[in-house]
This record gives structure tokens, sequence and C-alpha cells, in this order.
């Protein structure tokens, strides 16, 4: 492999890979953690076997990628250059499949995907009605990428956004254009990128750094591992983009260790990016140099956060540190470190790529571009849902979700995981943008949505919620580690069936006392479940404590059994 | 005494009047002897000895019986290798189980050298040690921990903190196989409590636990981002969505 000295080595290898690919038909594999568990890594191989078999290997490419995020059909097998979308594959359907389909061209009705209420089958995966809402500029990509090929990535114009900002842009130019496009962190704070990149760039010192927080510690969030996995070069590119414009000389990519298929392929993107000289010294003969380092961490939930994931990474345990002084300016090692989320580093290639009009022509007012929304909970349609922000909860949950199952009533949308909120049924117009929750109580967090239909208890999700906090929290600080324990052994009284007047008032008061005193985000947030289901069943609550009685049946009522 | 001379038998062994008498004289010499170490004896004396010098042998045996004299040195001797035989096995024992304790010892040192030759024994590469001791021991050995702590010049409670701190370190040793149950929000949604209430039946341990025959782990975890699988056990790593008590129990006594 010869390494890429110019954008000319660049596009010339780009023409290669696309004249190389020309006339062959690709069959995408989604293989992703969602898509093995349901046995794709078997139909991928029946698919390479029985490819070899009937004598199409010359004529037909096998690609695995990652999620594209339909997570409830997986596996899912699409055709090209036809788009044929084949649901639900199982390796016993391959040989139809290769016979028919990629011998003859011939569809296979029957594994097409059946739209519930028309019972029409739909042939292409762009016409499912849970695609076509949606605008997928950041995850779109992903079924044309097999997830160890870097070729695949710069065929489909890969890295010539980090070509265009190195070689003509300067690092002020970068930021600029970050800055105007307004691109928010999407891993939960909501901070403008740019300001982050310019106070990292301005911060003092010969040393910076910069961070992809892969770490996802959020319960059913599952967008960064998809994109990381399906797409990680795009995540790659963005990082050097970035670390360019705040001159950062060393990156790292902070993981979860019990994720072993995404570690192995973003060891592998690095070591490719590595070979075509996309990273190391003068990168495309810029000047430039980079390296990236893979840093696995264990996961807990509190390792997300910035200033104990970078205790993590100096080696050790991570408890969050006060910041009087931001981590942009001391962070790792004490020197100015850059951290953002996967999904907003791979909104920057884009970004570069497309430019800034493009990507502020996407979105509401203040938030822009894309957001990915993981749907999960009591929803037909499981999956990764990228919309335009300003897509209403109610567009999401029924145009793209496909509505509660079994006809039930939805009775709550809970946002942003456990440091989230809850937003009632009534408030399902809302816009997804980050202002606009954050002010409802639902603060977007890293975009996971669960849907609550009416058999489920506000009052004991609260508590699991608690339950998980109280176990993530870290120890350190007292008003997080003894407060959130109070709560929760409240929460368990009331769930019992043993709760007693005024424990809606003590939790009210002791929420109030975490949120101010705790040190980090964790804390400062932990009371969100307690809150904002008060505020909005505080009749469950109330039947739970003065009537011993859990409207949904969930809580098992100790108090009651006796008295039958 | 006279009653066991006129004995054709000795436990229920035809013996001639010769023979009984010798025997009778030998049980005799040793005193506490029961019949069995008696005819053992015997046996043991008449296989040293070739035929000619069986008859030989009985003949001083009576002779020496007759003047009265000591002629059981070899039993004496025969209790002192007894003796020493046991201590030798003792000793063999106690030998194996140095050897074993050594040979794991030795074990986790080299597992844990390479481990740090792999990370240039960096000690801000500490945590990613430890995972690496996790993942090839499903544990932490206590051996490791303290070889670590030396090797890298990192005080032990530090290496501690850190295995102490993760619920994903284990200083006890794991069973064979790790179950465990998601409890992320999605699942909590779709009915994760009662699943886990399934698995603990079945298995009949409690999240956290091991199974006294070292079969089975059982654990809860916050989502591995297969929420369309919602409620989820993973069983070594497989996935499986929703089972009944009658699948959970398939699938345990498919893991030998």
């Amino acid at each position: 492999m010869p390494k890429l000295k110019s954008a000319a080595d660049l596009a010339k290898l780009r023409q290669e890979i696309q004249s190389q690919a020309k006339g062959k038909k690709v069959v995408s594999v989604t293989n992703g953690a969602d898509g093995r568990a349901r046995g794709s890594q078997e139909v991928v191989q029946a698919l390479v076997k029985e490819i070899e078999k009937q004598g199409l290997k010359d004529k037909v490419r096998v690609k695995s990628t990652g999620c594209h995020g339909f997570c409830e059909k997986e596996p899912i097998v699409i055709i090209f250059p036809e788009e044929i979308c084949y649901v639900e594959v199982k390796p016993a359907d391959v040989p139809e499949i290769v016979s028919a389909t990629l011998a003859q061209g011939k569809t296979i009705e029957r594994l097409l995907y059946q739209d519930p209420n028309t019972g029409k089958r739909i042939s292409k995966e762009s016409e499912i009605p849970f695609y076509k809402a949606q605008n997928r500029v950041v995850l779109g990509n992903n079924r044309f990428i097999d997830m160890e090929s870097i070729d695949d990535y710069i065929a489909l114009g890969g890295y010539s956004a980090l070509a265009k900002a190195l070689l003509e842009m300067t690092p002020e130019d970068v930021l600029t254009q970050i800055k105007e496009s307004n691109l928010k962190g999407r891993g939960g704070g909501g901070f403008p990128a740019g300001r982050k990149w310019e106070t990292t760039r301005n911060a003092p010192g010969k040393i910076k750094y910069a961070i992809v927080n892969a770490h996802e510690g959020e319960p059913g969030a599952f967008m960064d591992r998809a994109i990381l996995l399906g797409n990680p070069h795009s995540v790659l590119e963005g990082l050097i983009i970035g670390a360019y414009a705040i001159g950062a000389s060393q990156g790292y990519i902070y993981l979860r260790h019990d994720s072993p298929q995404t570690i192995d392929v973003v060891n592998k993107a690095l070591t490719q990016a590595e070979k075509y000289g996309l990273l190391g010294k003068n990168i495309l003969g810029s000047g430039f140099d980079f390296n990236v380092e893979l840093h696995r961490d264990i996961g807990i939930f509190v390792s997300g956060e910035s200033t104990a994931l970078m205790t993590s990474i100096e080696g050790s345990v991570p408890e969050p540190r006060p910041k009087y002084i931001h981590t942009s300016v001391s962070g790792i090692h004490q020197r100015p470190t850059n951290l953002n989320n996967v999904e907003t580093w791979a909104n920057v290639p884009l970004i570069i790529g497309k430019g800034v009009a493009w990507f502020t022509g996407i979105g509401t007012e203040v938030s822009k571009g894309t957001k990915i929304i993981s749907l999960a909970g009591n929803i037909n349609n499981t999956g990764l849902v990228e919309v335009p922000m300003g897509v209403t909860l109610r567009e999401l949950v029924y145009d793209i979700g496909g509505g509660i199952p079994d006809k039930k009533k939805l009775k709550a949308v809970y946002v942003g995981g456990p440091l989230g909120g809850c937003l009632p049924e009534s408030q399902l117009d809302l816009k997804v943008d980050f202002d606009e929750l954050w002010e409802a109580g639902a603060p977007i967090g890293a975009g996971s949505m669960i849907v609550m239909d009416e058999t489920n208890c506000m009052v004991n999700f609260a508590r699991y919620f608690l339950n998980f906090l109280a176990d993530e929290s870290c120890g350190k600080c007292i008003p997080c580690r003894e407060g959130v324990y109070q709560m929760l052994k409240i929460m368990n009284r009331i769930c019992q069936g043993e709760g007693r007047d005024g424990d809606i008032e003590l939790l009210e008061e002791i929420s109030a006392v975490v949120m101010d005193a705790s040190l980090c985000a964790l804390g400062q947030t932990a009371p969100n479940p307690i809150t904002g289901t008060i505020k909005h069943f505080r009749k469950e609550y109330e039947a739970h404590i003065e009537q011993k009685r859990c409207p949904t049946g969930v809580c098992q009522m100790l108090a009651t059994v006796g008295r039958g | 005494m006279a009653k066991k001379k006129t004995k054709s038998t000795f436990i229920g062994i035809k013996a001639t009047p010769e023979q009984a008498a010798l025997l009778a004289k030998l049980q005799e010499q040793l005193k506490s002897g029961t019949k069995t170490e008696v005819l053992l004896k015997g046996l043991e004396l008449l296989a040293q000895l070739s035929p000619d010098e069986t008859t030989a042998a009985l003949e001083t045996l009576s002779a020496d019986m007759a003047s009265g004299s000591q002629p059981a040195t070899s039993l004496e001797l025969a209790r002192l290798e007894a003796e020493a035989q046991q201590y030798r096995n003792v000793l063999q024992q106690t030998k194996n189980k140095t050897e074993g304790v050594m040979r794991q010892v030795i074990k986790q040192i080299s597992q844990t050298d390479k481990i740090l030759a792999h990370y240039g024994s960096d000690s801000s590469e500490l945590v990613q040690m430890i995972i690496d001791i996790q993942h090839e021991n499903h544990w932490l050995p206590k051996e490791a921990l303290v070889w670590l702590s030396q090797k890298l010049d990192v005080p032990l409670n530090q290496v501690y903190q850190i295995a102490t701190f993760y619920k994903a370190f284990s200083l006890v040793p794991k069973g064979k196989h790790s179950v465990s149950v998601c409890m992320g929000s999605a699942c909590q949604v779709r009915g994760a409590p009662a699943l886990l209430d399934r698995v603990t039946e079945v298995l009949k341990i409690a999240p956290g636990e091991t199974s006294p025959d070292m079969r089975f782990s059982l654990d809860t975890e916050n989502c591995p981002g297969c929420c369309a699988l919602a409620p989820l056990m993973v069983v070594d790593g497989i996935y499986y969505c929703n089972p009944s008590a009658k699948e959970i129990k398939q699938i345990m006594a498919a893991c030998k």
C-alpha cells in the first residue's frame, strides 16, 4: 500500500477503487450488534460460500456492514445496484437469494418488507416508511461500507474533506466554519463544538489532545457504536480535521471494553489509515502530524463524564473532579484537551466537505443538522433513526417508529436516559431540538428515547433509573452518593406499598440538594427521573402512597398482600 | 491357645497343623496383631525366600520362637518403613500442593509479564492491564495484582482501588459460563425484571453470585445496545430474546 502524499494521490486511489468495483453487484448484510444477535454472521458466511458455489465470485462482492438503523428487522440484506432489500434473512434463504436475485435478477417476494398498515411489499430500502421520513446524512453511508474496508469509505468520497481542510484551509478557517455551522455536542451537553475547540486552541501549552468519546454508558442509547462500527473512518476523519484546527498532536478513541467487535473494527481502521499515511507524520504532505490511540475502558456510566474520562486515560479510576478550570484548558496530564462525542466528530467531515450552508440548511433555528435517536421500548420499530432537528416526537413515534405494539396507548416518552426526563402524551408535539427539550425538562442527552405504554408504571421506572444511578455513582462526593441512595430507599418503600405521607415532598427536597451540591453532571442531574415523573405523573405517586396501589400492577405491593 | 492349635483353618485358609502352629506363634509374637496381619506377615516372610530357604526359615523361626528370642526385627523395620512411607506421602502431597500453587503463581506472573510487556510497563495503562488480566482469567488473581504493583512500582492499594472500583472486575473466581440479563431502560420497559426472576429461578443463584459447582455466574448489565431484542439474556456472548423458563432451562442444560 503506498502512502498518500497529496490530494492527487488520494483522488487517484479513489479512481482505482471505483474502477475495480465497476460492474460488480454488491450484497450488503447488516452485521452489527443487533444483526449478530440474530445470526447475521451466519448469513454472511452462507452468502460467501453460496456465491462461490454458484460461480458468481467474480461478479458479486459481499459486504459485512454495520447497523443501518432498522434493528427490528435484522439481518437485512440489500442487493446493489438494484437496492433490493430483504429483511429478517436466515441462512436457509441464502441459496435462493443467490440463484434467483443475484444470478437472474428476480425479486423474492416473501423476503421483502411488508408494510403492516397496507400489507404491501416494498422492495427498495429507501421506500420503507421507517427510512422515508429520515435524513440519514451520518448513518446513510453505513450500507455501502464494509466495516473493515477503508477503500469503501474512500470510494464514497471519504477523506476528501480532510484533504480540503489540510491542504486548502488554515486551522483558523476550519475553526471558523465549525463555529459558523453551530454544530452542538451530540453527547448530551449540547455545547457548541466550535467554541470548545477554540478554547483548546487558545489555551497555552505545546502538547494538546483530542478525544473521541465513544463510551456510551447511557442505557438505551446505541447510536455511537453504530457509527463507529458501521463507518469508523468518518469519525476518524472528523477527529483528524478537528485536531488540525485545535493544534492537537495526539488523539484518543475512548471505547468500552465489552464490545470486542467495535474494538476490532476501530483497531483495523487505525492500522489502515496509518498505512495510507492518513495518520502519522506529514499527513497528505501537509506537514501536519497526528497519532491516534485506542483506549479501552470498563463501561460504567460516570466514565463518560469528561473529567472522569480523562482521569481514566491517565490510568486512575474515573472519578470526576471539579471543573473550575475546563478540560479544554487543563485535561489529560493538565494539558489542553478537547473531547467530543462520536456523532459530533462524524458530522465534522460533512460540514467541511459539503459546506456550512448545506449543514445549516438542515434543522431548526438554534439546532442545526440531524440527530440520531435510538428509539426503543414499547414501540414497533426499534432502531436508530436519524432525523433533521425539528421533527416532532409524534412523528418519531408514529410515522417512523410505527406506533405502539398491540394497539396500546402511549403513556410517555422518556428522553435522554437516566439523566433525561419524561414527556407525557400531551407534550408529543415538542420538537427534537436541544433548547426546546431542555426547557420542557427532558434534555435530549445522547438521544435515547424509551417509549412507554399504558402498562408501564412511571414510579417504578423512576425507581429503576435511580437504582441505576445509585449503582453507578462513583462515590466521591457526598450529595450524590448519599442523596441518591436515600431517595432510592424512599422509592423502594413507595414501590412496596409502604410509602408515607410527605414522601413526595421529601423526595423533592432531597432532589433540590443533590442537584445543587453535587460535583459533576451525574449528581447534578441524577434527581431528574424523580422530579420529572413527579411533575407529570403525581397522581401515580399518590396512588402508590395513599392507596397502596400500583395503577398498572407493575409494583408488587408487599403491604397489601397480607390484607387480601 | 490349645484351641487354636487344633484348628485346621486360619481365617478361612486351610493350613497344615505345622503351618497353623507357626502362625499361632507368630501371632503371639506380634501380640496386638490381628489375624489378617499375622497371615500377611507370614506370607511376606515366605515371599522373601526361595522355596528351599522357606523350610529353613520356618525352622529357624520355630527354633527362634522356641528359644524365646526376638525374631521379628523385620516387623519393626516394616513398621518403620510404613511410617516412612506415610511421611513420604504427606511430603509428596505437600510438594504437589506447593508445586501446584507455584505453578499457578508462575503462570500468573508470566501472563502478567506478557501483559506488562505489551503495554511497555507504562503505569498509565494500569486499567488496560487489569482489563487484560480479567479477560484472561475471568477474574483477578491476587498474585497477578501483586506482581503488577511490584513491577510498575505502583502502590498495591492503587491497583486494588481500580480492581474494586469497577463492577466488571471480580476478585473471586467466576463460573465457567457467564449469564447476564440486561437491565437497560428498553429492557426494563419490556419486562427485564420478570426475565431476571426466571433466570434466578432456574439457576438458583442471585445476580452477582456463582453457582457452587462453578458452572454459572449470573450478572446484570446495562444495555449492550441490542434494544430490538429486549428483554435480553446473554449467555457466553450469545443473545437470547425474552426466553421462557423452559427455554432458559434448555439453554443452561446445553452449557457443558
